[in-house]
């Protein structure tokens, strides 16, 4: 079972939505992704950044015919984050110990 | 610092996740190619087992079940519709393959059926025109008939 852990980096409304998208993808097209969450590219670009940068999320380049294409998908560490962060939030709900954002 | 989250957040925050998830599990189905070449292939079967010789709608179905083969045993779990996205195997699920081939099973039922219904009828070519129904029933309706299966069965 994991380990309640609220998460602030994942917490935001946005960033939420993206990495539970991910959560149940093994992948997912950066377009895909702009157009499920209504996003546009360089806010996409800049979630992504910030989740990448804590090691959440791991985007690769890839060649498809003559256009480059970017595919995102959770690492382990994100995952882990992820489901620490929903445990949390249930526990939150269910009235068990309140979730404290860390400094 | 250290900030209270209250259980009303946390729960909009949780209906997040969920309508993240089941977006995601909307994703599930085959490629439209899938069922635009099963179309073709019933059509072709229908054909070659009216007008063909025995041996040729045989062979015909033999090829037609090999290649299907081929295909499905890299797009029946549904996972990845498009190019766009692989469903993670736990959104999923692991029915998914059996209720594509309980689908199929039973269209191959309800070709026979429609053969045997238009040619009581005294229609000429049943068998052609039978498998033309089926045909496009799967190739315009097939996503839409998965789907409510797999609701259906809570694929």
């Amino acid at each position: 079972m994991t380990a309640a852990r609220f998460d602030e980096l994942i917490h935001p409304s946005t960033r939420l939505t993206l990495v539970a998208t991910l959560a149940a993808a093994d992948w997912a097209e950066f377009g895909y992704l702009r157009e499920r969450l209504n996003l546009s590219d360089s806010a996409l670009s800049k979630q992504l950044a910030t989740l990448e940068d804590a090691g959440y999320v791991a985007t690769e380049r890839r060649l498809d015919g003559s256009r480059h294409r970017l595919r995102a998908r959770l690492t382990d560490r994100g995952r882990e984050a992820f489901e620490g962060h929903v445990a949390a939030l249930r526990q939150i709900v269910a009235g068990g110990d309140p979730a404290k954002v860390s400094p | 610092m250290a900030e209270r989250i209250a259980p009303d957040e946390a729960r909009e925050a949780l209906a997040a996740v969920t309508g993240a998830r089941e977006r995601m599990a909307a994703e599930v189905g085959l490629p439209r190619l899938y069922w635009w070449g099963m179309a073709a292939g019933w059509l072709v079967l229908g054909v070659a087992g009216d007008v063909a010789p025995e041996w040729l709608a045989a062979v015909a179905t033999l090829l037609f079940g090999a290649g299907h083969s081929t295909v499905a045993s890299r797009l029946l779990d549904g996972r990845q519709r498009t190019g766009d996205v692989r469903v993670s195997a736990a959104v999923a699920g692991r029915r998914t393959p059996l209720v594509v081939i309980g689908m199929l099973l039973a269209l191959v039922a309800l070709t026979v059926a429609a053969a045997l219904a238009l040619d009581a009828d005294g229609t000429g070519h049943p068998a052609i025109w039978a498998a033309a129904i089926i045909a496009v029933l799967v190739g315009f309706g097939g996503p839409e008939i998965l789907r409510v299966l797999r609701r259906a069965v809570r694929a």
